[in-house]
């Protein structure tokens, strides 16, 4: 009897502290804007756990990175318009691209009070050489790297332009703790979080996915503007920004009009830098090595339907030229294909594929009917839906093959696909991704998404190019090589590009409205730039 | 007949332990077998970034990990592992296996152990009730209700709760398991804060669960009440009350008692989609996961812990029945 007692007493304990509280201890949403000398500013976004933020520990995908570069600070930074001195006052490039030449800043002390030398600098370098540091991408490219006082020098084993930008992100370490490490994805005391950058990291836990960010008040460079940034648990992210407990969310284009209305919200379109592709494999699909046979599959793909259909307008259509517009090196004057199904029949029958006879295949000149096996993600099913659809009125037959992510990856990775839809971010990146998009299998080792491309593209023109501006260290020329490449894809159509996705991001203004989104990056928190002050090294560039 | 129960409780050690044998080994082949490995990132989700390894560093890595020795090797070093209590380390979240186990189990032992708890209590009465009113008013109520409960899918009914009672009513907090970076709290504090947080995942589960042990209940009551002794306790006078709590129910335990140790079986997949809905930092999402990352060990680790639930709920159900029911336990010793 006791027990059932206890029981009910319990019940009701629960029911009783479940509405004993308030609506009021929740975190205003208004009422807290910054003005000077007013409360600490903290501002709270979407968490989940994406690893300990240290530049090894973090998880390879999502967006552990960008938490770990709020405390780790790297030579070059990102400004809207391109790569800043950061760490690094300034820097020559000199032999063709073989040495770099960076002079570290002075007065910079890591968050344990220690001074940052050249040398910290040197160590950081070997040592991402050494350990795969998952945001560097300098392996096996540098031949040797010296601190001389207050210079780093870098040699290359060979040329390559991108090195900059590689050179420029590598998260700088401190050796005096650094050099013990032999394991560093496993190295997860506090210590493997002590960095040199804008925020200290105060709390973190794994399994609620939390993270808590205080300023750094003796950081060398711009003011922190936040105090504390908290990453918190969300289940529904509308619901939470409503009731005030997130300060910036996505929005989805079917909740637009619920928000767009009501001044106190800012909504912003996201560059579109995370993008589909459609592979091609000529090596597996004789048919496809034919020029005609490619661009009649792109004239046969509704890619602006495919934004309206799958994204809901959130999104742009896929440029043949495969920078998205909104990267910093794209260029408009490329051979354009609308949506022209008969075009696309034309140059089918152009290839010597015929349908016979009313049928609605055609034919190969053997008799066969001409059919493509499509892979794809379940995620992609609908896309893959539509595009065998649109192949189907043209007389192509499409199987559509869907399995689990990892199972696409890895065959597209050994190239045992016909056509495959891939989809992934970074699109917005260097322009030397042309290389291993358009000819991955040839010239990286890398297993990167860019290099799972376009198995069996032979064009020594095209490949000219690539290795020319993959050399190329004089800027303007570097441009105008990636420009002549994109005209050459747009012309061959190595790959197509289905869609790049251009999401909404909402914030209220009144609150806090730093917010900056960087050249080459689709998300306005990931900006280290967002959070601080525009002065100095930040300044903003007309 | 005390030599005959040891061999008989030596034999079913054994076939406990065979059990998990084979469930460890099938542990480690599965994964392995899924295509892809855990350093193979092509495609990210939606708007993600991916960090890109070149090969040599992924070689790197397949070696410290030693996924790079062939099949028996690996199989042998994660036995002896296992052996000395060493889950191995998580390739992925870079942490030893048991310690991500041990920080979230505690959570979704408290939203699983609570829903089983306050659904078979409520399933138990109420089906009880159901079972002694039958055909009655309350019980022609009760009936379509609870199955209309029980049919509604969990993410759905946290949804709605979510919608209604925490965005709307804002009666409780939007999701996650406590408050966070809120400073110290005394313990009391903090008691409160974690049953607040708990409350709608827990309800939400209990609502999805009753229904069946209301059912359950109500059949193996209304077949009890239907006995001989039943009647003659209602002829002696005794209150309805009474006849049900000491007579039928014990009697009625048995399918109760093989549903609850079911549940409890099913602990960890059992709360996923609740987790999700209100993002509860449970072993359910962390299984999900793994399984999409391809973190071998992690994945060995949760999978040995579901296997290590079952098997102990099955003891634990074959202890309790025989406690129940004393002619389980002989009726296999009167066999010839």
């Amino acid at each position: 009897m006791t027990t059932k007692r206890l029981l009910l007493f319990s019940l009701l304990l629960f029911l009783v502290a479940a509405c004993d509280r308030e609506p009021s201890e929740r975190p205003k949403a208004q009422d807290s804007t910054q003005k000077c000398g007013a409360a600490p500013l903290v501002i709270r976004l979407e968490g989940g756990d994406w690893g300990y933020p240290s530049p090894f520990a973090h998880y390879p995908r999502g967006p552990g990175g960008f938490k770990m570069a709020l405390i780790f600070d790297s030579l070059l930074e990102r400004d809207e318009k391109g790569l800043i001195p950061w760490l690094a006052e300034d820097y020559t490039i000199q032999e063709n691209g073989l040495v770099y030449r960076f002079k570290i800043r002075k007065n910079v002390r890591w968050q344990d009070g220690k001074p940052l030398t050249p040398e910290d600098v040197a160590f950081s370098f070997k040592y991402a050489d050494r350990h795969a540091a998952t945001w560097s991408y300098i392996h096996e490219s540098v031949q040797e790297v010296s601190a001389d006082g207050d210079t780093v020098m870098v040699r290359l084993k060979e040329p390559l332009a991108l090195m900059l930008d590689s050179l420029g992100r590598t998260r700088i370490i401190p050796k005096h703790i650094w050099e013990k490490v032999e394991r560093p994805k496993e190295f997860t005391t506090p210590e493997a979080t002590i960095g040199c950058g804008p925020y200290l990291l105060t709390e973190y836990s794994k399994e609620h996915g939390t993270y808590r960010f205080q300023a750094n008040k003796d950081y060398w460079g711009p003011k922190p503007r936040i105090d504390s940034i908290e990453f918190v648990p969300v289940s529904e992210p509308i619901l939470a920004y409503e009731n005030g407990e997130l300060d910036m969310i996505a929005v989805t284009p079917d909740l637009l009009p619920r928000f767009t209305a009501d001044p106190a919200n800012k909504i912003v379109r996201n560059p579109a830098f995370w993008g589909y592709r459609l592979l091609l494999n000529q090596k597996d699909l004789e048919l496809l090595r034919d020029v005609r046979v490619r661009r009649a599959l792109v004239y046969a793909i509704n890619r602006s339907e495919l934004v309206e259909k799958i994204e809901r307008g959130a999104g742009v259509p896929g440029s043949l030229g495969i920078l998205p517009p909104d990267h910093i090196m794209a260029v408009g004057d490329i051979r354009q294909y609308p949506f022209d199904p008969a075009a696309a029949r034309t140059l089918l029958e152009e290839a010597g594929l015929h349908a016979t006879g009313g049928e609605a295949l055609r034919l190969l000149p053997s008799g066969e009917k001409v059919s493509m096996e499509l892979l794809c993600s379940g995620q992609e099913v609908r896309m893959a839906e539509l595009l065998r659809q649109w192949l189907a009125e043209v007389g192509i037959e499409i199987t559509i093959r869907s399995v689990d992510g990892k199972t696409r990856d890895d065959r597209v990775r050994r190239q045992a696909y016909q056509l495959a839809i891939i989809g992934h971010g970074g699109w917005g990146g260097d322009a030397g991704y042309l290389v291993s998009h358009l000819v991955g299998d040839v010239f990286t080792q890398d297993a990167s998404p860019s290099a799972s491309g376009t198995a069996g593209l032979v064009n020594p023109e095209l490949l000219g190019l690539l290795v020319q501006q993959n050399v190329e260290v004089d800027p303007e020329k570097r441009r105008q090589l990636i420009g002549e490449i994109q005209r050459k894809a747009a012309e061959l159509v190595p790959e197509i590009p289905l869609y790049y996705t251009a999401g909404r991001t909402m914030y209220r203004p009144a609150k806090y409205d730093g917010w900056i989104n960087m050249f080459d990056h689709h998300s306005l928190q990931h900006s280290k730039l967002s959070y601080l002050e525009r002065t100095g090294p930040a300044a903003i560039r007309r | 007949m005390e030599m005959k129960a040891t061999e008989q409780n030596r034999r079913r050690f054994f076939d406990y332990l065979f059990t998990l044998f084979i469930v460890v080994s099938l542990n480690f082949a599965l994964p392995r077998l899924m295509p892809g490995d855990p350093f193979l990132y092509l495609s990210g989700d939606h708007g993600e970034e991916i960090a890109r390894f070149s090969t040599d560093q992924i070689d790197a890595y397949r070696h410290q990990y030693g996924l790079d020795k062939p099949w028996p090797a690996q199989y042998a070093a994660s036995l002896f592992a296992l052996l000395r209590g060493d889950l191995g380390y998580s390739i992925y979240y870079n942490k030893e296996v048991s310690t991500i186990l041990l920080n979230r189990l505690p959570w979704t032992l408290l939203l699983v152990l609570s829903a089983v708890f306050f659904s078979t209590v409520i399933g138990c009465l109420l089906g009880s009730l159901s079972a002694s009113f039958r055909g009655k008013a309350l019980d022609r109520l009760l009936y379509p209700l609870m199955i209309a409960v029980a049919e509604i899918p969990a993410f759905l009914l946290g949804l709605m709760l979510l919608f209604f009672l925490a965005a709307g009513l804002r009666l409780f907090p939007l999701s996650g398991a406590m408050t966070h970076f809120a400073g110290t709290a005394g313990f009391w504090h903090t008691f409160v804060d974690i049953a607040h947080h708990a409350f709608l995942p827990v309800l939400t589960l209990t609502m999805v669960r009753t229904g069946a042990m209301y059912l359950l209940a109500r059949n193996a009551m209304t077949t009890v009440l239907a006995r001989d002794y039943v009647r003659t306790a209602r002829a002696k006078g005794l209150s309805t009350a009474r006849i049900l709590a000491r007579h039928s129910l014990r009697n009625a335990m048995v399918p109760i008692v093989t549903r609850v140790f079911l549940s409890l079986g099913g602990l960890v997949g059992g709360a996923i989609l609740v987790e999700n809905v209100f993002a509860y930092p449970g072993l359910g999402r962390l299984m999900r996961e793994s399984v999409l990352v391809h973190d071998y060990p992690m994945i060995q680790g949760i999978f040995l812990l579901v296997t290590g639930a079952v098997l102990s709920a099955n003891f634990l159900a074959d202890c309790i029945y025989r406690r129940l029911d004393p002619r389980i336990g002989l009726s296999t010793e009167v066999q010839p």
